[in-house]
C-alpha cells in the first residue's frame, strides 16, 4: 500500500548535492531505485549524465531534418516556378531552370528552416518559453544557475514517498533536502 | 621532461602482416603495366599518371594531417597518428614513382613539344614556366621538401616513442608550422604541373585547391581503412577504438562538404561567366562518355558520402563507414581518370592499363606502408597527449 | 637534439583559483553593479557618430547616390566596400562559435558569446549599405520573391540577390545562435539580479530555463546542430559576396580562388577586430583570468594562418593572371601593383602579408602591444584588400579612353564613420546589460566540471 499523498500541499523534494561527482552517482542511485518523473538540476550540462539517467537519445535532430527537407524542396520549386514557369525570362542564354545558379538560395533556405527546426524545435522539446515553474518557489533553487547542484522527484510519481523519497536521497549524498511547495 | 613511464607500444604481429600479398599485387601489376609500355606507350604513360597522381595525393595528404595535428595541439588523433605518419614517409618512394611520370612528359604534355609551342602565342607566353628543366628543379625540390618533413617527423615520432622524451612533441610543432606553410604553395604548384599543365591552355586559380581537398578526403577514408584493418585483427591492443575512428568518420564527413565546396565553385564559376578559354576544361568533361563520370562524381564523391554521413549514428557504424571509405577511394581514383584522360582520348575510353597501374602502384604503396609500420609501434603510446586521447573509465 | 626543447604543456583555459560561484560572480556582477564613467562617456561618443551616419543616409534619400564618389567607370565605391568589409569581420563570430566548437576547441568559451555579438552587430552595420545604395529605397521590397505589380520576380540568377538571401540567413542565424547560448545566462542573471525589474526581464529572456538535464539534453544537441548548421553557413555567406565580383568577366574579379580567399580573407579580418575588442574588455572589466595570454596566442596564431592564406591568393592570383596569357587580366594585375592605385594595393599587401609574419615569434604573439596594434592594421589592410579589388579593375576599363580615377567624398567618408557609431552603440549596450562572457560554457571547461574529477578523493 502507498501512504496516501498530501494533496497540493507538495510539488516535490529538491536535494542538494556537493558537485557534480556525487550529483552523478545520486542520479544513478534515483534511477535504480525506479523513478520516472524527476530530473538533476545544474549550471552546466554534466558530462556523462544522459547515460547516468538512462535518457533516450534527443528527437531533434528529426525536427530539424523534416525542417531542413521542407526548406529544400520549397525553395527549389519556388525557383523553378517563378523563373520558369511565371514568367520565364532568357537570362544570358542559360536555361531557364539554371539549377547550378540555384544552388545559393536553395542553401540558404535549407539551412534557414533547418536553423528554425533546431532552435524552435528544442523549445518545444523543453517545453519552453514557461514563465513560472514550481521549483522556483524554492529559494535554494537559485543556485541551480550559479553553483548548485539539485536533484527534484515530484510527487506526481509513483513511487513518490514523503520520508522514503527523501530516505534514498539523502543516502545518496544529499547535502540539503526540502519539500518544494505547489503554491 | 619525459614521460612518467615509458610503455611498449603494440606491434604488427607476422600473421597480420598483409605485406606477402600486397607484393604480389604490387608485382603483378607492375610487371603487367610493363608489359602494356610495348603494347601502346601513349596509354601507359596517361593511365600511371592517373595512378601516380592517386598514391602521391594519399602521401601528401597525410603530411598535411600530421602537421595540422601538431600545430592545433589535437589529442584525439594521436591514437591513430602512426597511420598517417607512415603514409607521409612514402613521400620519399612517391618520388621515384615520379621518374616515368618524366620519362613520359613528351607523351603526356603538350607543352613540350617544340613545334607546337613554335606555333602557338600562348604557350610560347608561358615558356619561361613551362619548359622541361625549369618543371624538373620545381619538381625535385617538392620532393626534396616534402621528404626534409616527412622523414624529420617521422623519425622525431619514434624517437619519442624510444625515449619517452616529451620535448619532442614541442620540437614537431617548429617542424609543423613552417611545414605546412611550405606545403600549401608546393603542392599548389606541383598540381599545376602535374595535372593542371596536361591542359596548358587552361588555368584555374582554384586548381591547387581543388587537388588539397580531393586529396585530404581520399587520406581520411585510406586512414579509416588502415585503423580498422589494424583494429578487426586485434593489432592495437584496445588502444584504437571506434570512437577514434568515428572521429576520422566525422573530419571525412567534413572534408567531403568541403570537397563538394571547392569543386562546385570552380565548376560554377566557370559556367557562370562563359569565358571559352575556360569552359574549354569542363567541356571536354561534359561530352564524350565524360559526362557520366561528371555527373557521377557529382553523386558519387558528394551525395552519397554526405547522405549516409549526415546522421551522426553512421559514423559510429563500423561496417558502415568501412563501406564508405572504400567508395571514396575508388572515386578518387575515378576523378584522376576524369582529369588525366580527357586530354588523351576524347571518348570515354577505359583501359586494361588503367587497371594494372592503380593495382601496380598501389600495391607497392601498400606493401612499403605495411613493412615500414610493421617495423615501429602501432601505436604513439608514449606522446604526452596519449592518455587524453584514451576513453575515460 | 631534444635536449634543446622542453615539452610545454597545454596550459589551464581558466587563471587563478576560481569556483563555480566565483566565475559567476566576475561576470554576472558587470551587468549587476552600475556602469563606469568611461561607459557613459564611450556610449555618448557612439551615439554622436551614430547620429551622424542617420543624418547622411537621410541626405542620401533625399538627394540620391550622386552625392557619393562614384561614377564612371567606377560605379561601386565605398558602399560595397564597407559591407564586404563588416560582413568578413562578423564571420570571425561565427568562426568561434561554431568552428572551433565542431573542433572541440575548449579555449572558444572564453571568446565566443562576445565574438557572436559583434558577429551580429557587424551584420547589421554591413546591410546599412546594401539597404541604402539601391536609390529608389522605397521600392526594396523587389528583392523579395513577392508577386508586385508588374508580375515579376526577382531574377535568381543574380549575385546581388543571392546576398540578399545569403546575409539574412546569415543574420538571422546568428540571432537564434547567440539567443540559445544565452539562455541559460539569462537564468543566472534572473537568479542574482535584486531589482525586480530587471529579473523580469532577465526572466522573460531566460524563456523558464531550469537547468534540468532533460532540457541540457536537448539544449546541447541543438547547439551542435546549430553549429554544424553555421558552418557551411558561413562558408557560403562570403563566398556568395564573392560570387558578386567573381562571377562577372571583369579582369581580376573573375576568378575561381576567389570563394575560399574571400572566407579566409574574412575570418581573417574577424580574428583581428576580436582580439582588438578583446584586449579593450579585459582590461577594463579585469577579465585576465578568463580571456588569458594563451587566448591572445591562440589567436594570434589563426591570424597568422588565416593570413597567409590570403597571401597564398594573392599569389596565385597574379601569377595564374600572368600564366593564363590573357591580355586584359596581365594588365588589371600589373595596374593593381604599379597603376594609379599601387599604394593602395601595396598598403594592403603590408599590413595582411607582411604584418602578420611577426607573430611567427612566440614573444610577438604573447606581447598584448604588439597584438593591439597588429590587429588594427589586419583590419586597415583587410578595408583596403576590398577597395583594390572593387575599384582598381573598374578604375582602368577595357578602352583606355574610359579610364578614370576614384576618389571618395565627404559623405562617403562620413557615412563609414557613422557605422562605427552604430557598431559602438549596440555592443556597449551588450557589455552594460548582457553576460560577455558564456558563463555556463566557461564552468564546462573547468577542470571541478568533470565528474570523474572528484573520483580520485573518494576512492
Amino acid at each position: 500500500m502507498k501512504a496516501p499523498k498530501p494533496v497540493n500541499t507538495a510539488f516535490g523534494l529538491l536535494a542538494e548535492f556537493r558537485h557534480p561527482g556525487d550529483l552523478i552517482k545520486a542520479a544513478k542511485a534515483v534511477r535504480k531505485a525506479g523513478y520516472t518523473k524527476w530530473d538533476t538540476y545544474s549550471p552546466f550540462p554534466v558530462h556523462g549524465m544522459d547515460d547516468a539517467m538512462g535518457l533516450k537519445p534527443s528527437k531533434l535532430g528529426w525536427i530539424v531534418l523534416g525542417h531542413g527537407m521542407v526548406g529544400l524542396t520549397g525553395a527549389l520549386s519556388l525557383l523553378i516556378w517563378t523563373s520558369s514557369i511565371a514568367y520565364p525570362i532568357n537570362i544570358s542564354g542559360k536555361p531557364f531552370a539554371n539549377i547550378p545558379s540555384y544552388i545559393p538560395v536553395v542553401f540558404e533556405l535549407t539551412v534557414l528552416l533547418s536553423a528554425f527546426g533546431a532552435v524552435f524545435g528544442m523549445f518545444f522539446l523543453n517545453n519552453m518559453p514557461k514563465h513560472h515553474n514550481k521549483l522556483f518557489n524554492s529559494e535554494r533553487f537559485k543556485k541551480v544557475t550559479d553553483d548548485g547542484f539539485f536533484i527534484a522527484i515530484e510527487a506526481e510519481d509513483d513511487l513518490y514517498h514523503e520520508t522514503k523519497t527523501a530516505q534514498l536521497l539523502q543516502e545518496a549524498g544529499a547535502v540539503h533536502i526540502e519539500p518544494i511547495s505547489a503554491e | 621532461m619525459h614521460a612518467p613511464h615509458r610503455t611498449e607500444p603494440p606491434r604488427l604481429t607476422a600473421d597480420a602482416d598483409p605485406s606477402s600479398r600486397l607484393l604480389i599485387l604490387a608485382v603483378a601489376g607492375l610487371v603487367l603495366t610493363a608489359i602494356g609500355y610495348f603494347v601502346d606507350h601513349e596509354q601507359f604513360y596517361f593511365s600511371y599518371l592517373a595512378a601516380f597522381s592517386f598514391v602521391a595525393s594519399l602521401a601528401l595528404g597525410s603530411l598535411f594531417l600530421v602537421m595540422i595535428h601538431h600545430i592545433t595541439r589535437s589529442s584525439w588523433a594521436v591514437s591513430l597518428r602512426r597511420i598517417p605518419e607512415t603514409f607521409m614517409v612514402n613521400i620519399l618512394w612517391v618520388a621515384i614513382m615520379f621518374i616515368p611520370v618524366v620519362l613520359g612528359m613528351h607523351t603526356l604534355y603538350h607543352w613540350t613539344h617544340a613545334d607546337a609551342v613554335a606555333a602557338d602565342a600562348l604557350l610560347q607566353g608561358k615558356a619561361p614556366y613551362l619548359n622541361v628543366p625549369f618543371y624538373l628543379v620545381r619538381n625535385v625540390f617538392f620532393f626534396a621538401v616534402w621528404s626534409f618533413f616527412a622523414w624529420k617527423m617521422y623519425r622525431n615520432s619514434l624517437e619519442l616513442d624510444a625515449t619517452g622524451d616529451w620535448g619532442i612533441d614541442t620540437l614537431q610543432r617548429k617542424y609543423a608550422a613552417p611545414g605546412i606553410f611550405i606545403f600549401g604553395f608546393s603542392v599548389a604548384f606541383a598540381s599545376f604541373d602535374w595535372l593542371m599543365s596536361l591542359d596548358p591552355h587552361w588555368f584555374s586559380t582554384m586548381f591547387g585547391v581543388y587537388f588539397f581537398a580531393m586529396s585530404f578526403q581520399a587520406t581520411l577514408a585510406a586512414i579509416i581503412l588502415v585503423a580498422l584493418f589494424l583494429k578487426n585483427r586485434n593489432q592495437t591492443a584496445g588502444l584504437v577504438t571506434d570512437n577514434h575512428i568515428a572521429d576520422v568518420g566525422r573530419l571525412l564527413f567534413g572534408f567531403t562538404v568541403f570537397y563538394a565546396y571547392i569543386a562546385w565553385c570552380q565548376f560554377f564559376l566557370i559556367y557562370y561567366a562563359n569565358i571559352p578559354e575556360e569552359t574549354l576544361w569542363f567541356y571536354h568533361r561534359m561530352e564524350g562518355g565524360y559526362e557520366y563520370i561528371t555527373y557521377g562524381l557529382l553523386i558519387g564523391r558528394f551525395i552519397v558520402p554526405f547522405v549516409v554521413l549526415l546522421n551522426a549514428k553512421s559514423k559510429s557504424n563500423m561496417s558502415l563507414l568501412k563501406g564508405v571509405a572504400i567508395w571514396v577511394l575508388f572515386i578518387h581514383f575515378v576523378e584522376q581518370h576524369w582529369i588525366v584522360m580527357p586530354v588523351h582520348h576524347h571518348h570515354l575510353a577505359p583501359h586494361w592499363l588503367d587497371l594494372t597501374a592503380i593495382a601496380g602502384l598501389g600495391g607497392l604503396f601498400l606493401w612499403l606502408f605495411f613493412r615500414r609500420l610493421g617495423k615501429a609501434g602501432l601505436v604513439a603510446v608514449n606522446d604526452p597527449k596519449f592518455h587524453e586521447s584514451q576513453p575515460h573509465h | 637534439m631534444s635536449q634543446s626543447t622542453t615539452y610545454v604543456p597545454e596550459p589551464a583555459l581558466v587563471k587563478g583559483n576560481h569556483t563555480f560561484g566565483s566565475i559567476t560572480a566576475l561576470i554576472a556582477d558587470i551587468s549587476e553593479k552600475p556602469a563606469p564613467t568611461w561607459w557613459y562617456i564611450a556610449f555618448g561618443a557612439a551615439n554622436l557618430l551614430l547620429g551622424l551616419l542617420l543624418v547622411l543616409i537621410g541626405y542620401l534619400v533625399y538627394e540620391g547616390t550622386g552625392i557619393w564618389g562614384i561614377t564612371n567607370p567606377v560605379g561601386w565605391g565605398w558602399a560595397i566596400i564597407n559591407f564586404v568589409w563588416w560582413v568578413g569581420i562578423g564571420h570571425a563570430g561565427t568562426l568561434i562559435s561554431a568552428i572551433l566548437f565542431l573542433f572541440r576547441q575548449g579555449w572558444r568559451t572564453a571568446i565566443n558569446r562576445f565574438a557572436e555579438a559583434m558577429t551580429i552587430f557587424a551584420v547589421i552595420c554591413a546591410l546599412v549599405f546594401p539597404g541604402i545604395h539601391i536609390g529608389r529605397i522605397w521600392v526594396a521590397y523587389w528583392m523579395f520573391p513577392i508577386p508586385n505589380s508588374m508580375q515579376m520576380w526577382p531574377n535568381f540568377n543574380s549575385p546581388l540577390l543571392w546576398d540578399v538571401f545569403a546575409v539574412s540567413t546569415y543574420f538571422t542565424v546568428s540571432l537564434l545562435f547567440w539567443f540559445v547560448g544565452l539562455v541559460p545566462d539569462f537564468a543566472t542573471l534572473r537568479d542574482r539580479v535584486k531589482s525586480k525589474l530587471a529579473a523580469k526581464i532577465y526572466g522573460v529572456l531566460a524563456l523558464g530555463w531550469t537547468g534540468g538535464n532533460r532540457q541540457w539534453q536537448n539544449y546541447e544537441k541543438s547547439y551542435m546542430i546549430l553549429a554544424g548548421l553555421a558552418t557551411p553557413l558561413v562558408l557560403s555567406v562570403h563566398t556568395i559576396v564573392s560570387f558578386d565580383f567573381a562571377v562577372s568577366i571583369i579582369p581580376g574579379w573573375h576568378t575561381t580562388i576567389f570563394p575560399p580567399y574571400f572566407v579566409a580573407g574574412a575570418i581573417f579580418s574577424g580574428f583581428a577586430m576580436v582580439m582588438t575588442l578583446m584586449l579593450i574588455a579585459r582590461k577594463l572589466y579585469g577579465l585576465k583570468d578568463i580571456m588569458t595570454d594563451d587566448h591572445v596566442e591562440k589567436m594570434n596564431l589563426i591570424i597568422l594562418v588565416t593570413g597567409n592564406m590570403v597571401g597564398f591568393a594573392y599569389i596565385m592570383e597574379f601569377f595564374i593572371a600572368w600564366y593564363s596569357g590573357v591580355t586584359y587580366e596581365k594588365a588589371a594585375f600589373i595596374n593593381r601593383a604599379m597603376g594609379p592605385y599601387a599604394w593602395a594595393y601595396w598598403t594592403m599587401f603590408l599590413c595582411n602579408v607582411i604584418s602578420p609574419q611577426f607573430f611567427w615569434s612566440k614573444k610577438m604573439r604573447r606581447n598584448i602591444k604588439v597584438s593591439f596594434i597588429l590587429s588594427i592594421v589586419v583590419n586597415i589592410g583587410m578595408w583596403f584588400e576590398r577597395f583594390v579589388i572593387t575599384v582598381t579593375s573598374l578604375a582602368q576599363d577595357f578602352l583606355p579612353s574610359s579610364w578614370g580615377y576614384y576618389s571618395p567624398t565627404w559623405v562617403d567618408i562620413g557615412t563609414y564613420i557613422g557605422t562605427f557609431g552604430l557598431f559602438f552603440t549596440f555592443f556597449l549596450l551588450f557589455l552594460r546589460f548582457m553576460p560577455m562572457v558564456a558563463i555556463a560554457e566557461i564552468k564546462m571547461v573547468m577542470p571541478q566540471a568533470d565528474p570523474h574529477h572528484y573520483d580520485e578523493k573518494h576512492g
